[in-house]
């Protein structure tokens, strides 16, 4: 909360009840006001007494601005098991062994954009209190290196970076991130659209999503009880559901194509909610897909009124043959045919804060909502366009994740690729590539789908 | 990509970014002499709890300063957006405002 108050130059008085005051007794709260300040040990109305009649302090009548220094570009040279440390101890990583980022790997890294390393990619924070920092392509370069990747990733770490959306936005309530990537790219470095695409098999879809949460750590300032303040946390975290559309095995145009661009161009569309159920293979089965949807929609709090669904091939093509020819008719579908109590939409935490407030200010249909009695249906999930659809997986399960992430950018990788337009392999990537294709032609061979797909 | 001075002294990049240093410090408003036969405004900001428990720092004002009048109100907007006309209120018909962050 103070820093809260000086990252918006104001320095203020705090006084500090016992937490949590949600849902407590009334009696509980009264013993709260009578009582002391938890953190001062002092009675908390005396303190909030004094908060407005005692005499402003010199620092207060004329604060000084809090200037961070700027970072060298180079840390001292040290040894590597004590840079391995520094790293670690400095909050640098996310807890995993890094590659250090000397400046020959970074130099190396820099050869798979034409960006300048001096560009200003942006700024960013993972709280909207705190003040932004600001990054370079070579800054991005960095974090890259320390999450494994390769030059040949380089251009879709940059494209995450310049959304300025950083992969871990602080949240008591632990969010969770998601990202892909459409076009041509995905195959140019060997991102896995297919088996297994969101499990830790694949070099591309691992440390890209890796290198989304390091520069939210070093780019966007998280730091754990300061600036970070998930009380559960997410494992969502370490990889942010990174994956490639399936576009081949995809019964539909592909979603980067649906967001305006051309399907000759690549992207990452990022992502933000909180989590993901499993359908556990329900498609088809005993009742068509989209009405298995609206049952596992009522899991979730209806906060932003957005749904995306992450299904497997086998599930769109389910899906079209109910007579969905375009993802945007199922979207139509489940914001038309989903439905809730007020008193289930009203009796969620977060939509009592975050909701009611607009419908206190009579914003429809919130207010319109809130004077509905209990057992009033409504549709929370009004508008169609929030409900957003992308196919991935490997087709051995005809299976979907319902997650509550909401689409924050669709943004193009072109721009960032290098002059060749595409990343030439040195030895290092040609042997990664070459281990990938390998183990997945084997995993495709022992799953039996290579056969019966014709791949 | 092997690194040629392993085992050895290296230098590294610091991966973080730069500081940007926009935000300029306000100075505190002026505080009060006393409460006494003063209006303060208890605005809750939104988040679970804050509005009870304000309820309570009103009664506690009714019980032991009685000359101070409280008016308790709902932030207008989520707690994330700014409300212009929530400080102009303040300034115009209040002394001082006390703000509860529930939770």
């Amino acid at each position: 909360m103070e820093n809260d108050a000086l990252n918006h130059g104001m320095r203020l008085r705090f006084t500090y009840a016992p937490y949590p005051l949600v849902g407590r007794p009334r009696e509980v709260l009264r013993r709260y006001v009578e009582g002391d300040d938890p953190v001062t040990g002092r009675p908390i109305m005396q303190q909030v007494v004094e908060a407005l009649t005692l005499p402003l302090t010199p620092e207060e009548k004329e604060p000084q601005a809090r200037r961070g220094a700027p970072r060298p570009r180079l840390l001292a040279a040290d040894k590597e098991e004590n840079l391995h440390q520094l790293f670690l101890e400095s909050g640098w990583t996310d807890g995993l062994p890094i590659v250090l980022p000397t400046e020959e790997r970074v130099a190396h890294m820099l050869t798979g954009t034409a960006a300048d390393p001096n560009e200003v990619v942006g700024r960013m924070t993972i709280t909207v209190h705190q003040e932004k920092l600001e990054y370079t392509v070579e800054k991005v370069a960095v974090n890259a290196v320390m999450a494994g990747a390769g030059p040949e990733h380089l251009p879709v770490i940059l494209a995450l970076a310049a959304t300025e959306e950083p992969a871990l936005p602080s949240s008591t309530t632990s969010f969770g991130r998601m990202a892909f990537v459409n076009g041509p790219i995905r195959e140019e470095i060997g991102m896995n659209a297919g088996l297994g695409a969101l499990s830790p098999f694949n070099h591309a879809n691992s440390v890209i999503g890796r290198a989304w949460t390091l520069m939210a750590i070093n780019l966007a300032d998280s730091r754990l009880g300061e600036t970070f303040m998930a009380s559960l946390g997410n494992t969502i975290n370490y990889n942010n559901m990174m994956f490639a559309e399936n576009e081949e095995r995809s019964v539909w145009e592909p979603f980067h194509v649906r967001k305006g661009f051309k399907k000759e161009e690549s992207t990452v569309s990022v992502f933000q909610g909180w989590t993901a159920i499993n359908s556990m293979g329900a498609a088809g089965c005993c009742r068509p897909a989209q009405e298995e949807m609206l049952i596992i929609m009522q899991a979730f709090p209806c906060l932003r009124g957005a749904i995306t669904m992450v299904m497997d091939p086998l599930v769109a093509a389910h899906i079209k043959e109910q007579g969905f020819d375009h993802p945007d008719q199922l979207s139509e579908y489940l914001s038309k045919n989903f439905k809730m109590t007020a008193k289930q939409f009203w009796g969620s935490d977060v939509v009592y804060s975050l909701v009611e407030p607009f419908a206190r200010s009579g914003m429809q249909p919130f207010a319109t909502w809130l004077d509905l009695p209990d057992d009033a249906l409504i549709a929370p999930y009004g508008v169609p366009e929030n409900i957003n659809v992308v196919v991935v997986g490997g087709e051995t399960q005809a299976l979907w994740l319902t997650t509550d992430m909401w689409h924050g950018k669709t943004v193009s990788v072109d721009k960032w690729r290098p002059k060749s337009g595409v990343y030439e392999e040195d030895p290092d990537a040609a042997r990664r590539r070459s281990a990938r294709l390998k183990r997945h032609a084997a995993a495709l061979s022992r799953s039996g789908y290579a056969e019966s797909s014709g791949h | 990509m092997a690194l040629k001075t392993a085992g050895s002294v290296v230098t590294v990049l610091d991966p973080r970014g730069q500081p940007t240093n926009v935000i300029e410090p306000l100075p505190m408003a002026p505080r009060l002499d006393s409460l006494e036969g003063k209006t303060i405004h208890l605005i809750d900001i939104g988040f679970g709890g804050g509005w009870e428990f304000l309820e309570e720092v009103v009664a506690w004002f009714e019980r032991n300063m009685p000359s101070v009048k409280t008016v308790l109100k709902h932030k207008t907007g989520i707690m994330f957006m700014d409300e212009p006309q929530m400080w102009e209120d303040a300034r115009r018909d209040a002394h001082a405002v006390i703000f509860g962050v529930g939770g």
